[in-house]
């Protein structure tokens, strides 16, 4: 790879999930971007807009139906093995490994990139603390609270140093406290050069992070630009007076959420129509 | 890291958590064969006496020594990978996890297979070893019989995944478990000749696998004569079972 290539590359990726006994039903269509080293990119959309598929597909679990993936200059699917060693990947789901202590699992997990566990060790002891669960090192899974372990969840994707790191929707349910304390970790991340895909539903989250944000509806990119521009390229620098609740109007600065209204006739939150 | 390395890796986490609780361990893995051996061996072989198998006559001890030693494969094997795999497929989401990492799903479903199969061997080696012990297996015979435990462990490791596979919730694994694994380990010769069945139950249960693992397992330890059809119809299983299974988590896991 030359080292001015981006460390991912998606071209005209889509996905179709079989059906039984009715037709595929295309849940990622042909969409295409990249991200450079340094970059935050958000994919915003609500639940069912193909964010998670999207995500599935570029970590190599989920097989495309059409398009390429490339993770540092390596074709995802061909060689997923040498792709994926430079990717971390916190997926929507919790998938801990409840079997094991916090330390412990961080040091597994640092195994199946094929390093060893001496070596993973001081870095997964400074990765705990840094992510305020140097205390709960000893501890199983079990006892730490939905907050602390999607910590644990972004901690562990970290362990292997990786140069493109895939969060999807790491911040959902999390209090705000604990919410912008995993900001100030993305934005680190950001600051050490890596490649940051990240999926969500939050505006605010996307526009604080993300130095490009694609809107993602019904598996289609509808446009995608920095937070700021596509704000003024879609609604405008004025204000946007709403009604919070009837009879009480107000106006705010206009954000991402207007320019997906605008654009889907949908709101982001919840997909529901406006 | 090669293919057999990502494997040993998955397995080795594997082996890690049953290490972690090696009591609890130990009991599920002994405990049960060892139970049935002497309930079976000793109590009920000095009611029975002798049996005669194809022309030869055994203890009912030898008899069902090598009988406990195709259940435990079963059970073992079965129970480990039906449920500890539903467990780490769809609770923990284990699976899910390292499949994003450098290791691939492929590599994650041969390690689960390897790792129930081993399971299973290991307890059904130490039944063997009592055998040995007791005098009632020929020390030769009864090593050779370990590349078979292992086969017919990797056999009912893949029905286990398969089941996994295919169960929509853990209670689903009882419809097998009652109607296939139960069946087996009353009906496929571990605890009385097959000759004592109908025709009909015969062929029957020679299409089923434990049968053929019983009676090999019986030919290398006891020296009862060798009933061919066995080589053929346990790698007729593992030839289905094996992809079938892999190929059903796969599916299961990816969309």
């Amino acid at each position: 790879m030359f080292r001015s290539e981006p460390p991912l590359i998606v071209r005209n990726l889509r996905k179709e999930y079989r059906v039984h006994g009715g037709p595929p039903l295309c849940a990622v269509d042909g969409i295409s971007f990249e991200i450079q080293k340094g970059e935050c990119f958000g994919l915003l959309g609500p639940n069912g807009a193909g964010k998670s598929t999207s995500m599935n597909c570029i970590t190599g679990f989920y097989q495309a139906t059409a398009g390429q993936i490339w993770l540092m200059g390596y074709d995802v699917f061909r060689e997923p093995r040498k792709a994926r060693q430079s990717l971390g990947v916190c997926s929507q789901e919790d998938t801990l490994d409840s079997d094991f202590t916090v330390l412990d699992q961080m040091i597994r997990y640092g195994t199946y990139f094929g390093r060893k566990p001496e070596v993973v060790k001081p870095r997964a002891q400074a990765l705990l603390e840094r992510f305020g669960l140097g205390e709960k090192s000893a501890d199983l899974v079990e006892s730490l609270s939905g907050g602390m372990r999607r910590r644990l969840q972004v901690a562990r994707a970290l362990i292997s140093d990786p140069e493109v790191l895939v969060l999807d929707e790491p911040t959902t349910g999390m209090d705000p406290e604990v919410r912008r304390v995993l900001w100030e970790i993305i934005l680190e991340c950001r600051a050490r050069n890596l490649a940051i895909l990240l999926s969500t539903h939050y505006m605010e989250e996307a526009q604080r992070l993300c130095d490009r944000v694609a809107i993602l509806h019904r598996g289609k990119i509808l446009d995608c630009a920095p937070p700021q521009e596509l704000i003024a390229r879609r609604i405008g620098e004025e204000m946007v007076e709403e009604e919070i609740r009837p009879g009480v109007r107000w106006k705010r600065p206009s954000n991402l959420e207007d320019v997906y209204l605008k654009l889907t006739g949908k709101h982001l939150e919840n997909g529901s129509e406006a | 890291m090669t293919v057999l390395g990502a494997i040993r890796c998955v397995w080795l986490r594997h082996f890690d958590v049953y290490r972690k609780s090696l009591a609890y361990g130990l009991v599920t893995t002994f405990a049960e064969p060892l139970l049935y051996l002497f309930s079976f061996g000793f109590g009920l072989g000095s009611l029975v006496g002798t049996v005669q198998l194809l022309g030869i006559e055994l203890t009912y001890r030898q008899f069902i020594f090598a009988g406990i030693v195709g259940q435990t494969l079963l059970f073992q094997g079965f129970f480990e990978a039906a449920y500890g795999s539903f467990v780490r497929m769809y609770y923990q989401r284990i699976f899910q996890a390292i499949a994003v990492t450098p290791i691939t799903l492929s590599e994650v479903l041969w390690a689960e297979i390897m790792w129930d199969a081993s399971k299973a061997t290991f307890s059904a080696s130490v039944v063997i070893g009592i055998g040995i012990l007791m005098g009632d297996f020929s020390r030769s015979g009864a090593l050779a019989a370990i590349p078979l435990c292992f086969a017919g462990a990797t056999l009912f490791a893949a029905l286990g995944l398969l089941v996994a596979a295919k169960s929509r919730t853990i209670e689903e694994i009882s419809y097998p478990q009652y109607l296939l694994v139960f069946p087996m380990f009353l009906f496929c010769g571990v605890f009385f000749p097959l000759s004592m069945l109908p025709r009909y139950l015969q062929w029957l249960a020679w299409g089923l696998p434990l049968t053929s693992i019983v009676s090999l397992m019986r030919t290398l330890t006891l020296g009862t004569p060798l009933q061919p059809q066995g080589f053929i119809v346990i790698t007729i299983w593992l030839a289905v079972l094996v992809p079938w299974s892999r190929q059903a988590m796969s599916r299961r896991l990816i969309k």
